[in-house]
């Protein structure tokens, strides 16, 4: 029997707010992060964190250092690290079995652009030696460790729009097999030129800078940012130290489509595979599934594929179902969507309702103990995580 | 839970391509280093490189992506498995990289600095995030499970290693191809040069004048799958894994702890999930980069642990041939510490003269040997204080 994995506190900054309970006042009033840029200009749309001051969270010691994506992680792990009563005193050597898994997509893309184009421009030899460690896509994470003493298993996984979801079944598979006892997971991603430029050569931005989830008049996504962590823990080791388990991990599910690295395969093969997968680990069948913490970003053939998957996985009973699509609040965060998402169907769960957020039908009200969450990326790879409200 | 055997090795390195051919170089000593060809270095304080020179980028992948295709395909050719006969949804890809795809970064600045940001092709940056590696070699050969990249730089083939491993020690999965690429790269290259990390010549870890690593290139990938499948079809078993364990020094984004803490407890944390002991190590695939300090640490954390049996145990770095392949350089070692229990002979390292001083460690200098390993440690550390121990043996 392996072990059960718990979740026993969070970290989040987002655009629709800073830290779980903000997040959530905001996600039920039904509130949009989506707005003009500042980081960008230009009049770029997008969900971004305004007025981000780290220093808030972090103090001011080795904050320069630290770009974007480090800078959202480190305030997600500290919020998370300290709602859970794990944050590593200034004095100790720090815990060698608490960890950190990060997801992200383009991780530090804006730090390693940069860093070359100062080679391009100025020449190799003026490149400046501090910038090069937040060249490598795992920085993030290694900083976030440096930061808060962690000193078990430091991995970053990237697996596209997935990579959150991912992150939090790495965790998990890893607190299983007895290698860690508590693990910070989720992930984070930065708004950046580079993304930006990249989803709007290829025209799966909203022209109109307007999210709108299964809505008959989307046109495309817009981009988010922020960082999500969950502290996971065995329950086991929760219960040992007299942590509140909030949720469990109940089950995890993956599938490829193997079909093209931009275009969604939409009759959602594999996005079915994934969920069927995630209740079978879950040892649930679909009608003991209360809600839906939907993918969809406002792309037409990636919101109609998870459609196919939901009517191939609930049938008839989709129409009663409470589905919601939270990237409406949130934007498109890419590496961190997963965990916001995560965080999101964890908070439904609590409160026994969905954010009225991008809703699929009226249905409002959680059915059951479980949430399904959907995570499923234009490279053909597709999760889903189901998880057991506990309180 | 299952046991997991490595039943198919596939990579593309500096000296050379395919099982055979890097092995038979790898153990005779032969030289992957030489000027570097992929850009111009003029500007540069240093010259050498590891790339891989017959290995052509053609067609729209990046070529972090055909690196690992091509090493997926011998891989899955030399294991003898038709994968078109499996069920596909129980195969997976677990890959590790450093960097992804960094030439899709390069080629985006070069083409701004060029013609401005509206004259950016729309092809290149979506082309960049890591993950395009996995999931192209899930669409090359229609791989239906699981997919990840896990960048944790220059440890990362050991982690995607471990995670095949676990996927199919767990029953997730009946198959896996796991390993790490990373493509020759300019950022790369000039973040290392600016250091003062790269060495003017030779790689030579471990001797007391190392004057630094070299940057190369490559990809490797292996064929994992449970003990019972591969006995059942009578498939080579080059290797079992027994286990592996990972840490963070907490640190430093780019030195190692100096007292080698995180390295001791991947190591330690390896054996203990392998149920082994230092007593039962035969060999040691060293991390060995060739720069003075990394290589200090790495002996300094192997005496620490191994105590007194660690003259004892040969440990060699074959970065003194291939140079640092980044992200592919643990899966490219953990092929060779594969075939070092297939075949019974360890790898050198090369261009060894003189040990530090008070160093009694034995290197495997300039000399391939025959040893017959059961036992194998493979160590990989990396930026971010990542570090990661893979334990590999004959199958027993």
């Amino acid at each position: 029997m392996m072990a059960r994995v718990v979740v026993t506190g969070a970290g989040v900054i987002s655009s629709i707010g800073a830290g779980v309970d903000e997040f959530e006042k905001n996600l039920y009033a039904g509130c949009s992060g989506v707005g003009p840029s500042q980081l960008l200009g230009d009049g770029v749309v997008a969900a971004e964190v305004r007025n981000f001051n780290p220093q808030q969270w972090l103090g001011n010691k080795g904050i320069r250092v630290l770009d974007r994506s480090a800078r959202l992680l480190c305030v997600a792990a500290q919020m998370a690290l300290t709602a859970t009563g794990l944050q590593q005193q200034d004095t100790s050597e720090g815990d060698p079995n608490l960890g950190l898994v990060c997801g992200t997509m383009f991780g530090s893309v804006h730090s390693i652009t940069s860093f070359d184009w100062s080679g391009v421009t100025d020449g190799p030899t003026y490149v400046n030696p501090m910038e090069f460690p937040n060249t490598v896509i795992n920085s993030p994470a290694g900083q976030a460790a440096i930061k808060h003493k962690l000193r078990g298993v430091n991995s970053t996984i990237s697996a596209g729009l997935v990579s959150g979801l991912y992150a939090i079944h790495y965790a998990a598979e890893f607190l299983r097999f007895g290698r860690a006892t508590a693990l910070l997971a989720g992930g984070v991603e930065e708004l950046s030129e580079e993304a930006q430029v990249s989803f709007g050569k290829v025209g799966v931005l909203s022209a109109r800078g307007c999210l709108r989830p299964f809505g008959a008049d989307r046109d495309g996504t817009v981009l988010g940012e922020g960082s999500a962590l969950w502290m996971l823990e065995t329950a086991e080791s929760a219960e040992a130290r007299g942590a509140k388990a909030l949720l469990e991990i109940s089950g995890f599910g993956a599938a490829h489509d193997a079909h093209d690295i931009q275009a969604y395969r939409v009759r959602g093969e594999g996005a079915t595979s994934a969920i069927q997968q995630a209740l079978a680990a879950a040892e649930i069948g679909p009608e003991q599934i209360g809600c839906v913490i939907a993918c969809a970003s406002g792309s037409r053939t990636g919101d109609e594929m998870e459609l196919h998957a939901l009517k191939n996985v609930f049938g008839a009973r989709l129409e009663q179902l409470p589905v919601c699509a939270p990237k409406a609040a949130f934007g498109e965060a890419l590496g961190a969507s997963g965990a916001l998402c995560a965080l999101t169907a964890g908070l439904a769960l609590s409160k026994r309702s969905i954010p009225p957020i991008a809703m699929l039908s009226a249905a409002k009200d959680v059915q059951g103990d479980y949430a399904l969450v959907n995570c499923f990326g234009c490279d053909g790879n597709n999760a889903a995580l189901v998880l057991k409200g506990l309180s | 839970m299952r046991r997991v055997v490595i039943t198919g090795i596939g990579l593309v390195t500096p000296i050379g391509a395919g099982r055979e051919n890097f092995w038979r170089n790898l153990t005779a000593g032969a030289n992957g280093i030489g000027p570097v060809e992929s850009f111009d270095t003029a500007a540069f304080p240093v010259h050498i490189g590891a790339e891989v020179k017959d290995f052509h980028s053609e067609g729209p992948r990046g070529r972090g992506s055909q690196l690992a295709i091509a090493a997926a395909r011998m891989a899955l050719d030399d294991s003898g498995i038709d994968i078109k006969a499996r069920d596909r949804a129980r195969v997976g890809v677990s890959m590790g990289t450093t960097s992804g795809e960094p030439n899709m970064v390069e080629r985006y600045n070069d083409a701004r600095k060029a013609g401005g940001l509206e004259s950016i092709p729309a092809d290149i940056l979506p082309k960049y995030p890591c993950n395009v590696i996995p999931s192209n070699i899930a669409i090359e050969f229609d791989l239906r499970g699981p997919c990840l990249m896990i960048p944790t730089a220059c440890a990362a083939g050991n982690y995607a290693i471990g995670y095949g491993f676990d996927m199919i020690r767990s029953g997730r999965t009946d198959l896996m191809l796991a390993g790490g690429a990373d493509p020759f790269s300019r950022i790369t290259y000039m973040g290392f040069a600016r250091l003062g990390a790269i060495a003017p010549e030779r790689c030579q870890p471990f001797d007391r004048n190392r004057k630094g690593m070299v940057p190369g290139e490559g990809a490797a990938v292996l064929v994992l799958e449970p003990l019972d499948d591969a006995v059942a079809r009578g498939a080579t078993i080059y290797a079992e894994v027994l286990g592996y364990g990972v840490s963070c020094d907490s640190h430093h984004m780019t030195a190692a702890h100096p007292q080698g803490d995180g390295a001791i407890r991947a190591m330690a944390m390896a054996l203990k999930e392998s149920g082994r002991g230092v007593a039962d190590v035969d060999y040691i695939s060293a991390h060995g980069t060739g720069t003075p300090t990394n290589d200090r640490v790495e002996a300094i954390a192997v005496r620490t642990l191994f105590g007194d049996r660690a003259p004892k145990v040969p440990m060699s770095s074959i970065k003194s041939m291939i140079g640092h392949t980044m992200g592919a350089a643990s899966a490219i070692e953990a092929v060779a510490c594969s075939l070092a229990i297939h075949t019974g002979v360890i790898p050198p390292t090369m261009n060894f003269e003189e040990p530090d001083e008070g160093s009694d460690l034995d290197y495997v200098p300039n000399q391939a040997r025959k040893t017959d390993p059961k036992i194998i440690l493979n160590n990989a550390y990396a930026f971010g204080g990542n570090n990661a121990s893979l334990c590999l043996a004959r199958l027993q």
